[in-house]
């Protein structure tokens, strides 16, 4: 039992903005009220929020292993020993699963969504997530290049929501992603890609997978709707890509992840320039829509996705480390370290799309933080992030350091002068993520909802606020006290409960039979140890 | 009639079929590896201290104490036995304070650090690559079901090709549609002349010389005619394993193309997985000084124990004695050595502890990742009264 007294409560989704007031924890919930003999924190001269929600980052399966393996100059300089209550481990942009953890804890966040697991590999993802301590996490399945899919929506459109429910079922996911869908497939035929959502290379075209998918979602009523990554990630143009997406989406809800990436103007071939306006416009007037920014911040990344073609464009930009790896049926995979520079016209300019989007917003609840860990920074750069959109002179001073073509591109140097409050902050970090993600015990602090607390001091300079928590509550428990981690007990798999018809199996059989290397049998996860301790969230089912 | 998944190598075939009957396995669709390997199990005792028998406790307090005493204890091994035994030896190895390292890790691992790699599974291979290529890698011995999964058996290949390069002319070169005699030493100037040759660009008379030209020459015309070109290769020396991720990066300009290292340890790829995933290093990692560090080269147990520099070891699956080295071998014959496998091994033999646990894939449930990455279920077929290894090495681990 806990009670946290005296701080000034931060609960957007109960309305509560800043109010001096008490928090209540029984059995890792939230309660009206404890006796007087629980313990008390505190929290004068505090501020008192939901723990954090991640819903973008790349933190377990293949992709982020062969990038912690491609790593060992990063996690030589950043290594973290051993306690009596915590593993030992690496950090850098990729760090371990237990320092994953412990930092994600440490910095306030409780909640985190992996974005991009092939479900062929969701074995591997689930392990490594029983091995990130503290935090609760989800993942996404890759379904946006999916062949045997593909065949479905050729023949059988009506039936995708069942496969979509199955392979949810099958995996221990919790909701869908889209990847360049139908690029990915071309880039693994003989590098190839396409270039708009009509596009009839893959078989099926970009539009149809768009269209097909987010209908079975939407049906199936999962809590989170399709989640994509648009088809021409970082091309100069590509807002036009992103626009004819979220048409086609027409009315249907979906989440857009690292909208940053996607919102360039110019034409192939030559200089970005921002859209950042248009899209932001977009989103803003229509309720059914969201986002995650994706911002980019300056210094070392290590580019991690599923949509390989891009990386082999950075490949050609870096020179340096570049991975390449293709999963049958399902997806590929491309890994390339890369670093920000301030002096950089086109990074300035993707620096610059981010802010101009998170300050263009006028509806924190649908646009939300992410960097897109760790593709446009690691997830300790947050409390940088937030500095940025709080403090105007701090913005303003950055802005008047990074390169002034790409500065003159955005409409950040008209002055922009909204700062983030932290209402606005408490939003885009924790309360609207997990609003979006329909974790309805997430998020809040209403009674009953999960006891997922952080407390800040409230100090002026919000980058430092934000940087180290004074308090962190996991389930009730206290796992960071005065800034340092004093528990480390495993977190939960978050996965969905959606029905389908067995009737599926044998159709998805026959399609499995001659595309994956693995027996239909050997496909889907049943093993106890890597799915608990897990909570199911349950779809709604029926359209 | 069950389902069952073979782990006698990397390939980690999983379309087995194994019937039980009076408590006698039956399996079909194995190769001759797989059937071997569904045979061996241990018959002795489950735990032995100094030859005889003893309790699984008193062999656990021995083992513990052997660690605990050690200054630089080494665990080794790992690669034949389930993802969740080898979480479990990670913990251990850090609460030891002691050094990991996957057996034959090798140096490959190093020049993909320095380049990364362009790769791809089983399925990728099979229904794409328009040429492959086996470097130095004799799947038909090593890993027998490997050309049929990737549809190479040459009635199922069609136009597709197979060269091989090896030194001698081995059994998958007999199935292959060209072979290229190459002397072992010179792997690293017959790839750096390939990169060339695939570039257009000409070779230098001097450093040319001695090269099989004409066979190179044809295995990059057939690979510029490609699409899609895939190399299966066997690891190597650090130098040689770059040259060859570098082919495949000059490749991938202008065509898909993909390596794979084939692995004989059927969960070879998952101790490097794990130990990369849980320390941020996928080989040769001291946790001597609190956290991962790790040196390949330097921390590899077969130049540790040659250098006498570690002073027990924890072996774990492996069989080291007869696999290391001569001059490591014979420093870890004269060390205080705990051994953990279900198979009766020369460095079991040889131990003052060793542990006979239930197989994994055979008594005791898991996942292994294949060699290609992708994740496999094992299957508990037979009932054992043995522990599992995750258990035996949780059970030294809490006497720590």
């Amino acid at each position: 039992m806990l009670r946290i007294t005296r701080g000034r409560v931060y609960d957007p989704a109960n309305r509560i903005a800043g109010e001096v007031r008490d928090v209540c924890v029984q059995d890792g919930r939230i309660v009206d009220d404890v006796p007087a003999h629980a313990r008390t924190i505190d929290a004068r001269g505090m501020v008192v929020m939901p723990g954090g929600v991640d819903i973008h980052a790349h933190i377990a399966g293949p992709k982020v292993n062969a990038a912690r393996k491609l790593l060992p100059d990063e996690h030589r300089a950043d290594v973290v020993d051993r306690t009596a209550i915590a593993r030992s481990g690496t950090g850098g942009t990729v760090p371990s699963t237990f320092t994953t953890g412990y930092r994600y804890a440490l910095l306030g966040y409780t909640t985190v969504v992996e974005a991009a697991t092939p479900p062929l590999a969701a074995r591997q993802t689930l392990a490594e997530l029983r091995d990130t301590p503290v935090i609760d996490a989800l993942f996404l399945i890759l379904m946006g290049n999916n062949l045997a899919l593909f065949e479905l929506i050729r023949s059988e459109p009506a039936r995708v929501r069942e496969a979509i429910a199955w392979w949810l079922q099958a995996t221990g996911g919790y909701g869908v992603k889209l990847v360049n869908p139908g690029g990915v497939e071309m880039w693994k035929r003989d590098n190839g890609n396409v270039t708009s959502l009509d596009d009839e290379g893959p078989g099926v075209t970009p539009r149809q997978v768009i269209e097909t998918i987010a209908t079975a979602v939407h049906d199936l009523g999962l809590p989170h709707p399709v989640h994509v990554h648009c088809n021409n990630l970082g091309v100069p143009g590509n807002w036009r890509t992103t626009l004819d997406t979220l048409r086609t989406l027409d009315g249907r809800r979906a989440h857009l992840a690292h909208l940053q990436f996607h919102a360039y103007g110019g034409r192939v071939g030559g200089r970005p320039r921002s859209r950042a306006p248009e899209l932001a416009d977009y989103l803003n007037s229509h309720p059914e829509l969201s986002a995650d920014v994706g911002q980019v911040m300056f210094g070392p990344a290590t580019t991690m996705t599923a949509d390989a073609p891009v990386s082999a464009v950075l490949r050609d930009i870096t020179h340096g480390r570049w991975v390449n790896a293709d999963t049958e049926v399902e997806t590929g995979c491309g890994i390339v370290p890369f670093t920000y520079r301030e002096r950089n016209y086109v990074h300035a300019l993707q620096w610059g799309i981010g802010l101009e989007l998170f300050l263009l917003s006028r509806d924190p609840w649908r646009l939300v933080l992410s960097t897109d860990h760790p593709n446009g920074g690691s997830f300790l750069s947050y409390p940088r992030l937030i500095r940025l959109l709080m403090d105007r002179d701090f913005r303003n001073e950055q802005i008047g350091r990074v390169n002034q073509q790409a500065m003159r591109r955005t409409v950040l140097r008209d002055d922009l002068d909204r700062e983030y409050t932290l209402e606005e902050i408490a939003i885009i970090t924790r309360a609207g993520p997990a609003r979006l993600l329909g974790l309805a015990d997430k998020g809040h602090l209403g009674v009953g909802a999960d006891a997922d607390i952080t407390i800040y001091d409230d100090r002026e300079d919000r980058e430092e606020m934000f940087s180290a928590p004074r308090y962190v509550i996991k389930d009730g428990v206290a796992v960071v006290e005065d800034g340092e981690l004093r528990a480390a007990r495993q977190g939960r798999l978050l996965r969905v409960g959606a029905d389908y018809d067995t009737s599926i199996e044998p159709a998805l059989e026959a399609l499995f039979e001659d595309r994956y290397s693995v027996q239909f049998s050997s496909y889907p996860v049943r093993e106890p140890w890597l799915l608990e301790p897990a909570r199911t969230v349950a779809a709604r089912g029926g359209p | 009639m069950a389902d069952a998944t073979c782990a006698g190598c990397g390939c980690l075939c999983d379309d087995i079929v194994a019937t039980v009957a009076g408590g006698r396995l039956e399996v079909s669709g194995t190769c001759a590896l797989g059937d071997a390997w569904f045979a061996d199990r241990a018959a002795g005792p489950v735990a032995r201290l100094d030859g005889r028998e003893a309790s699984l406790d008193e062999a656990a307090d021995a083992a513990a104490e052997i660690l605990r005493n050690a200054r630089a204890p080494l665990v080794y091994g790992l690669g034949r036995t389930s993802n969740e035994a080898q979480r479990r030896a990670v913990a251990l190895a850090e609460a030891a304070g002691a050094i990991v390292d996957p057996a034959r890790s090798g140096e490959a691992g190093l020049a993909f650090q320095a380049i990364g790699s362009s790769t791809a599974t089983f399925g990728e291979i099979r229904d794409r690559a328009e040429v492959v290529v086996c470097w130095r890698a004799d799947p038909v011995a090593a890993n027998p079901r490997l050309l049929g999964r990737l549809r190479l058996d040459r009635t199922a290949r069609g136009s597709r090709s197979l060269v091989v390069v090896d030194a001698q002319h081995t059994a998958t070169a007999a199935e292959a549609d060209a072979f290229v005699a190459l002397e072992a030493a010179q792997d690293f100037e017959a790839l750096w002349a390939l990169r060339a040759l695939v570039a257009g660009a000409p070779l230098d008379g001097d450093g040319a010389a001695g090269l099989p030209l004409d066979g190179l020459g044809d295995l990059a015309q057939r690979m510029r005619g490609a699409r899609h070109v895939a190399i299966l290769h066997s690891g190597g020396a650090e130098l040689d394993a770059l040259a060859l991720l570098w082919l495949v990066r000059d490749l991938a300009r202008d065509r898909h193309a993909v390596s794979l290292g084939l692995r004989r340890d059927g969960n070879a790829q998952g101790a490097e997985d794990v130990l990369a995933a849980q320390t941020g290093f996928p080989t040769a990692v001291s946790f001597a000084r609190g956290h991962p560090r790790a040196n390949p080269g330097e921390l590899s147990a077969a130049a540790l124990l040659a250098r006498g520099e570690v002073d027990a070891a924890l072996v774990i699956a492996s069989d080291p004695l007869a696999d290391l080295p001569h001059d490591a071998a014979q420093r870890l014959r004269d060390l205080p050595t705990v051994v953990i496998d279900a198979r009766e091994t020369a460095t079991a033999q040889a131990a003052r502890v060793a542990f006979a646990p239930a197989v994994d894939g055979i008594e005791v449930a898991g996942t292994a990742h294949r060699m290609d990455g992708v994740p496999v279920p094992l299957h508990a077929l037979l009932a054992s009264d043995r522990p599992a290894a995750a258990d035996v090495l949780a059970a030294i681990a809490e006497r720590l």
